[in-house]
């Protein structure tokens, strides 16, 4: 009785698992028997409407067309004077005690009341807080996912352009590296040229040289030496003369 | 015949059927069990929350094979409190004035616990008989001490269940007849009698629901002690 209570409550307890053997219950859930009146019917939100705390207000609404606005409360003051008057009701101590209490439990709910209706309504708004939670982060999460592919397929657009300036710089590559060879292979040959003409210029200088020397040793040879004294004299005298002039020149 | 004020503890009988067994049954009728939707009732909500907060109170300081106990306290507990809290309703009976219901209560519980203790670990569950740290002169007569206090266990629980109630009920209505002899005497000061009544009421209302939660606390004292 009690311990279903308790056993059902159990459900809903943080660390249930300890006494997750103790379920007596058969489990009917999830509409697979034919038995289930899917869709359930929801339930009533808040309970029924009471005036003054305790009367339904379905009285009021059921004595309305009869006796009026006052008709319920004409109603029950008269069951209770009939009641203490024929003294079927006799007022004794239970009835100050009935008041006593009757007070506690009138300030009791009036002053606790909203704020434990407020705290029950806190805790099946965050429970159901919790679920929309999930359900908000799993639909940002997809949202997310189409703008990444929306992005992705922009990129695709451009990758021609990609292509393109890549196909470029592999084209100048090339280029350079032809122009690069192309360089060195005139340098080489350049070069080979080049040291064809040094040979030829060499061949030529030597050949002067040789003619030149043999022009040297045939003059030097030809000269005999009587020619050679005849010279000497000469360049005495030329000498003697011109030491004269600049001596006269010095004196002057 | 005279009606005195222990009438109001005298199990009732109607036509010869005991009541005390609708009395017992009627705090079952005040709990909605709660339903397969997800969201409930508000006061489906907040019994779940209260029973569910403390129950998980109640075995924090308890180890895991303490906590097939939880069932049965919880239920307890709940039992105890509205009954409590119902017998301070006129014109009720409590069921747990009768030292025979809380007797039946405390007795096989706390033999559970002391069951349990010396079968699984008799050597700590007889340690407990001699504290910490005594002298050794004293040992003898403390072993004494130690055994007599625990066999008085059952029995102060027990009693101390039915004399608090006993003992405010009586009151209320020791207190309620003066302000109903007052009234048409001296009025002011049954009004002063009305008010110590009021405030009379309101420990009661506290003393019934610690009562019961010290009941349940004690059982799961010893409970911790010898699991």
């Amino acid at each position: 009785m009690l311990s279903r209570l308790v056993l059902v409550s159990g459900h809903s307890l943080k660390n249930s698992g300890s006494f997750g053997a103790c379920l007596v219950q058969a489990p009917r859930s999830f509409h697979q028997s034919s038995q289930s009146l899917a869709p359930v019917p929801p339930l009533p939100e808040k309970g029924g409407k009471v005036r003054h705390g305790i009367f339904p207000e379905e009285i009021f609404t059921m004595l309305y067309p009869k006796t009026g606005v006052t008709g319920p409360y004409m109603l029950g003051t008269g069951l209770l004077l009939y009641l203490l008057s024929k003294e079927i009701y006799v007022i004794n101590h239970e009835t100050i005690a009935g008041a006593s209490i009757g007070a506690v439990i009138i300030y009791a709910v009036k002053k606790f009341g909203p704020s434990v209706a407020a705290f029950a309504d806190k805790l099946n708004a965050d429970k159901i807080a919790k679920a929309q939670e999930v359900k908000d982060q799993s639909m940002a999460s997809y949202a997310q996912g189409i703008e990444n592919e929306k992005k992705e397929q922009w990129r695709v657009e451009g990758r021609s352009m990609l292509f393109d300036a890549k196909r470029n710089n592999v084209a100048m590559l090339l280029e350079i590296n032809y122009r690069e060879r192309l360089h060195m292979v005139t340098n080489e040959v350049k070069k080979r040229l080049d040291y064809q003409v040094e040979l030829q210029n060499l061949h030529r200088r030597m050949e002067q040289e040789h003619m030149v020397n043999w022009v040297e040793q045939s003059v030097v040879k030809s000269i005999t030496p009587q020619q050679e004294k005849e010279s000497i004299a000469k360049c005495i005298s030329d000498l003697k003369v011109l030491a004269e002039s600049t001596q006269a020149r010095a004196t002057v | 015949m005279m009606t005195s004020f222990f009438d109001q503890f005298a199990s009732p009988y109607l036509l010869g059927i005991p009541l005390i067994l609708v009395a017992m049954l009627l705090p079952w009728l005040l709990f909605p069990a709660p339903t397969s939707r997800w969201i409930n009732n508000r006061l489906i909500t907040v019994q779940t929350w209260l029973t569910g907060r403390f129950t998980n109170q109640l075995m924090t300081p308890l180890n895991f094979s303490g906590h097939k106990w939880a069932l049965l306290f919880a239920s307890l507990m709940v039992f105890l409190i509205t009954i409590n809290l119902l017998g301070l309703l006129p014109y009720t009976f409590t069921p747990t004035t009768q030292l025979s219901l809380n007797m039946g209560f405390a007795v096989p519980l706390w033999l559970a616990t002391v069951i349990i203790g010396m079968k699984n670990q008799p050597t700590i569950a007889l340690g407990h008989l001699l504290p910490e740290g005594t002298p050794i002169p004293l040992i003898p007569a403390l072993i004494i001490i130690e055994t007599i206090s625990l066999f008085i266990r059952p029995l102060a629980l027990g009693v101390r269940l039915t004399a608090n109630l006993t003992a405010g009920h009586l009151l209320i209505q020791l207190i309620a007849t003066a302000v109903f002899v007052l009234l048409p005497m001296m009025p002011a000061v049954a009004i002063l009698t009305a008010s110590v009544l009021f405030l009379l009421t309101l420990l009661e209302v506290a003393v019934a629901m610690i009562q019961a939660y010290v009941f349940i606390l004690l059982l799961s004292l010893y409970l911790q002690e010898n699991i």
